[in-house]
């Protein structure tokens, strides 16, 4: 009954698109594939949306049709919205809001129909694609794994364009709505049934068969939509002027922290509570003329081009050679190597974190069932799944036998002597030839590491950032002689750990800590040259940093700033002379955060301990007056760029494009801004070249640009 | 006896948790989390693939009703894969042991050469249970449909329903005779004429021997150190029953528990209720040769015996005859023995029934008496009263100590020995590898 003989449709307008197969069986039942059946991905481009136009209105003239259902080109796959090279294409708001209210109309053509339409739902549900399965009127999803339902739009600096915050409000109500529009939430399926965005979730194999079920059920009762109404406290925040409620808490969210950079959330809250105020029509023009406002803000172009980005760093795993690891050791129970394991954990992984010491090997295991504990009491996780985590990290003081093992990762002290012997000793206990040697150094040289090991093409450097469980970049670091297949592994498994990899050249500094190097050593020298820390974080919070740099100090420690300092300091003497703050810090035993306070309290609220070292270092040196805020802007930000630029030029880097992520995803630079090429680009390069060079005059030589800024400032 | 490679089980390493006292630092443990811990700790590091291990046996007297097939629980948990089968063996106090006598028999039978064997107990996890009053109080209300039926129902609560049965005691008792576990052991005392000065004086020598072996380090051999629920952030490393100030004064003191007037045994010179696991990695000689691993030791010999479970400690006397035979050697070939110390009384009971003519006699069918067992060769690092017996993982743990011994020593023959609660003994015969 449900075989998709299809037959020629003589009343249909030219050869139904390829892109979009339709087939109606002798039920009258119309299958429409949102895609090929070999099309794995599928998006809305411009051709599509056309070609689904036609197919819609070819249904609504056939006869036959008794009923429609939508479905993905194959399992595991309904639709993953808009395309997004159209979304970077459009500069001009006119164009956006045509191009929403064309994607609009054409669904809106399901809904014109007398015929019930179900959606049965796959795989990605998102964007476009959702906005698709609200037009039609019973939604039926799949457990598939890869199912996700959503309207992550915001996410890309735009609103929903295509009806969905107006229909998606109306289904699920305001509050529900707010909360997933807004932070451009993800659902898997069994949430999307509880919150209303699906109508059933059935087993993967019997999608089509419940679907059609669906159908068959509309059809018999002669009804098209399904009727659903608010109840409860979304009734009532939705449907009377309670709604204001609602809306206040949300635009109190949107008023903290960073989000005051993001305009689209701001516009989607104002169209969900539209969808409830306006006649539908006036609601779909609303959001049509304000996703056109959002699509040419430079905001989205921002958050567009790092997308982009991080799609490209996810294909760094998919390298030749790139092998999947299934039994790994991390050596080192510290902060880092703990962190490290429990991720490993987490993402189903097994990991024997060795420490030579009992108690830091407990903290780590405490630390882990606390952050599970933690996930437990959120419901995003279930009890056996928590055990399961735990049961991945075994914690011992004994290596064990290494014969499994192929990935053997050290996190111990940053001391070339320890690290060389412990890989000696993995090699001496039978490490397997094939098993990655990775290092998580932040400041030694990889190759080093490499030097006594048999095969040193084995030996990668795969650098996380503290915390690792939050930080989500990592440095894989290639040495001279690393192979291209161990690389591509280190990579496969920053991707599997859910993180952004960027390959970097084993150099001092690497790219993130060298790009940091001359922000915050020159927030130190505004500190003890006269600048208040509150006045330093404000510039750069104000600029859309999430931190500011002496808030950053603290929490790094300001021994281990001091260290990196010195080794910046050795690698570049004549620009990265160390500041005498680092140092008098360390002495006063004001080390940040872990020590009770650096130039903050430990809560980042009010003063610390750090002030007193401060104001002696200002007697001595004689302080001057205040940094001006466009100073503070020059100071702190030129110079990183300029650093970032000699990455480039030194191959650190290969490419602007890694230049961009790594700085969003290491330091937080603005995401908005799209990395720190397109933000030195609206600067302009000769303004930075201008400005840096009036510095080194009067300042300090240090800040002399270096010649491929001014080269490429000159282009 | 004839040795064959194919037929005699090599243990090939082992390592257990920490001892660790009933409602102390182990308590938040389930079974399952101990035995997952050993199972996994054995894995890494022999780096033996589990793959192909060709059964997991693993004893447990009192298994929790959310993990009844705790052995199956730990093998997943511990990463072995779902292929390979798992199976929960009880023989009350010999548990442990009996993973390794199955397995032992499996390879004799042809079924498998790789096991992955233990015991574990977590007695702080024994429940209490509803009494029967309170389950039918229970029944009724869940039967009662109409108000009044349910209000009639309810009216025949009773607070004294809510008295539990504890379900350690009761397991402790002995249900044919009445006993429990430390009466049989006044019976075996009062058998053989051993007083309270013997019993505390052994006791004391337990917690000597045991604090020794633990300053010198022979434990940490066999121990895998580990953390435990609820918080996970102690370092569990060492076995905390020992007490290295323990006197004979402190125990003169302690008042009989089970008899009260006329009784000898106290807490001091009985077993302590402890929560651990042991397990251990074994397969046929031949497979242990085949892939380059040095066992610790060989199986030779093992038996099974029953007698009156009112004086069930001299179990080991009536399992030692038959596991010897089968081994081939004597008596007085054994250079170690470990006899689980469940009373001062029991063991020292076994001691004279060895010696005793009368007893071969009259209850094994020999000729003579078994033997003379020199405290010399017993229990060397202490036993039970100094480290506690969490039930079935003690026999895994006798085993797995008289292994490492025997190397230590370089010595050849070893009997590990325990009475069953029920009127059993077990026995196997170790062969130093």
């Amino acid at each position: 009954m449900n075989d998709t003989t299809s037959q020629p449709r003589n009343d249909a307008p030219a050869p139904p698109s390829a892109l979009v197969p339709c087939t109606v069986d002798a039920d009258g039942i119309a299958e429409v594939r949102l895609g090929r059946p070999d099309e794995t991905v599928v998006t809305l481009t411009r051709e599509r949306i056309l070609a689904l136009a036609d197919t819609f209105a070819a249904l609504a003239r056939d006869p036959r049709v008794r009923g429609v259902l939508i479905a993905g080109p194959c399992p595991g796959m309904f639709c993953a919205g808009a395309d997004i090279n159209l979304i970077a294409a459009i500069d001009t708001p006119a164009e956006g809001a045509a191009a929403a209210a064309q994607g609009r109309q054409t669904f809106q053509l399901l809904q014109q129909l007398k015929v019930p339409v179900v959606a049965a739902i796959e795989g990605p549900c998102v964007g476009g694609a959702l906005e698709l399965a609200l037009f039609c009127d019973v939604r039926v999803a799949s457990d598939h794994a890869a199912t996700q339902i959503g309207l992550p739009e915001v996410k890309l600096g735009i609103v929903p364009g295509f009806g969905g915050t107006q229909n998606l409000a109306r289904l699920v109500g305001l509050p529900t709505a707010l909360d997933l529009i807004l932070q451009g939430k993800l659902l898997k399926p069994k949430p999307a049934l509880k919150q209303g965005l699906i109508d059933r979730l059935v087993p993967s194999p019997r999608l089509l068969q419940a679907a059609r079920d669906e159908l068959q059920k509309q059809i018999a009762k002669g009804r098209k939509h399904r009727r659903r109404r608010l109840r409860g406290a979304a009734f009532w925040l939705s449907k009377t002027p309670l709604r204001a409620l609602a809306a206040r808490a949300a635009r109190k969210e949107l008023g903290k922290g960073q989000a005051r950079f993001y305009p689209a959330p701001k516009a989607a809250l104002e169209l969900c509570l539209q969808a409830f105020t306006l006649p539908p029509a006036q609601g779909f023009e609303a959001e049509a003329k304000a996703l056109g406002e959002m699509i040419a803000t430079p905001v989205s172009k921002g958050l567009t081009r790092l997308f982009f980005l991080t799609e490209r760093s996810k294909k760094l795993g998919k390298g030749d050679g790139a092998r999947n690891l299934t039994r790994t050791m991390v050596v080192g129970g510290g902060v880092m190597g703990a962190g490290i394991a429990g991720l490993l954990a987490q993402k189903g992984c097994p990991v024997r974190l060795c420490d030579v010491s009992g108690s830091a090997l407990a903290r780590a295991r405490a630390r882990l069932w606390q952050d599970l504990g933690k996930r437990l009491r959120r419901r995003n996780l279930e009890r056996h799944e928590a055990q399961a985590i735990l049961d991945r990290m075994a914690t011992a003081t004994e290596w064990g036998n290494l014969r499994g093992v192929d990935l053997w990762l050290e996190a111990v002290v940053e001391d070339l002597g320890v690290k060389q012997k412990l890989i000696a000793e993995a090699i001496a206990r039978g490490l397997p030839e094939h098993a990655l040697i990775a290092t998580n150094t932040s400041s030694l040289p990889v190759d080093k590491m490499a030097a006594n090991v048999p095969n040193p093409e084995r030996v990668v450097g795969i650098h996380f950032f503290n915390p690792p469980e939050k930080m989500p970049l990592i440095e894989v670091i290639r040495g001279p002689r690393t192979s291209d297949a161990a690389i591509a592994t280190a990579c496969k498994l920053a991707v599997r750990l859910g993180k952004f990899p960027i390959v970097v050249k084993d150099a001092p500094g690497f790219l993130v800590n060298r790009c940091l190097a001359p922000y915050l050593n020159e927030a130190a020298r505004l500190l003890v040259t006269g600048t208040d820390p509150e006045a330093i974080d404000q510039a750069m919070l104000d600029f859309g940093m999430p931190m500011g740099p002496c808030r950053l100090l603290d929490e790094i420690g300001y021994d281990v700033a001091a260290k990196v300092s010195d080794v910046m300091h050795k690698a570049f003497p004549e620009r990265m002379v160390p500041n005498p703050l680092f140092a008098a810090m360390v002495a006063a035993k004001a080390l940040g955060s872990k020590s009770g306070g650096g130039m903050f309290a430990v809560d980042g609220k009010g003063p610390g301990p750090g002030r007193k070292v401060l104001a002696t270092l200002r007697e001595q040196a004689g302080a001057g007056p205040t940094a001006s805020r466009s100073e503070l802007h020059t100071r702190l930000l030129y110079p990183m760029i300029d650093e970032a630029y000699r990455c480039l030029d030194e191959g650190i880097v290969a490419s602007e494009q890694d230049l961009d992520l790594g700085l969003v995803m290491g330091i937080g630079f603005p995401p908005f801004l799209g990395g720190i090429t397109p933000f030195a680009t609206r600067e302009g390069l000769q303004v930075i070249v201008t400005a840096l060079d009036s510095l080194a005059r009067t300042v300090d030589p240090r800040f002399a640009p270096a010649d491929g800024l001014r080269r490429r400032a000159v282009q | 006896m004839k040795r064959d490679p194919e037929r005699d089980l090599a243990i090939v390493a082992g390592w257990r948790t920490p001892f660790c006292k009933a409602q102390g630092p182990l308590q938040g443990a389930a079974a399952a989390d101990l035995a997952t811990h050993v199972f996994r700790e054995v894995l890494d590091r022999t780096g033996f693939p589990a793959a192909q291990i060709d059964e997991v046996i693993l004893g447990c007297a009192g298994p929790d009703a959310r993990e009844a097939n705790v052995a199956r629980v730990a093998a997943l948990r511990a990463g072995v894969p779902a292929a390979v089968p798992a199976v929960t063996v009880m023989r009350n106090c010999a548990s442990g042991m009996e993973s390794l006598l199955a397995a032992q028999q499996r390879l004799r039978a042809g079924d498998g050469r790789a096991f992955l064997i233990g015991g574990v107990e977590s007695m702080s996890n024994f429940p209490l249970l509803m009494g029967e009053r309170l389950v039918k109080f229970f029944t009724r209300l869940g039967k009662a449909r109409s108000l009044v039926a349910r209000l009639r129902a309810l009216a025949g609560f009773r607070f004294s329903a809510l008295k539990p049965r504890i379900a350690i005691v009761e397991g402790l008792t002995d249900p044919t005779t009445g006993l429990m576990m430390g009466h049989t052991a006044e019976n075996v005392a009062r058998l053989f004429g051993i007083d309270r000065m013997a019993m505390d004086r052994y006791a004391l020598e337990s917690h000597q021997r045991a604090a020794q072996a633990q300053r010198a380090g022979r434990f940490a051999q066999e121990i895998a150190p580990l953390t435990a629920a609820p918080r996970h952030d102690a370092w569990l490393a060492d076995d905390d029953g020992v007490r290295t100030e323990q006197t004979l004064e402190a125990l003169q003191r302690l008042r009989p528990v089970f008899d009260r007037r006329e009784g000898d045994v106290t807490v001091g010179n009985a077993c302590q209720v402890t929560d651990g696991a042991a397990a251990m990695l074994c397969m046929s000689e031949a497979m242990a040769q085949e892939q380059g691993l040095r066992p610790l030791a060989v199986v030779r010999g093992h038996a099974r015996a029953g007698l009156d479970p009112a004086v069930m400690g001299l179990g080991p006397v009536h399992a030692t005859p038959p596991a010897l035979a089968q081994a081939g050697i004597a008596f007085s070939d054994l250079d170690l023995v470990e006899i689980n110390e469940a009373f001062a009384a029991q063991v020292l009971g076994c001691q004279a029934a060895f010696a005793s003519a009368r007893y071969a006699q009259q209850h094994l069918g020999l000729s003579h008496a078994v033997g003379e067992l020199v405290p010399s060769k017993l229990n060397v690092n202490g036993g039970a009263i100094a480290l506690g017996h969490p039930i079935a993982a003690t026999g895994a743990r006798l085993v797995l100590t008289l292994a490492h011994e025997l190397r230590r020593r370089n010595l050849h023959w070893g009997l590990a020995t325990l009475c069953i609660g029920g009127g059993q003994g077990q026995a196997v015969v170790l062969e130093a590898a």
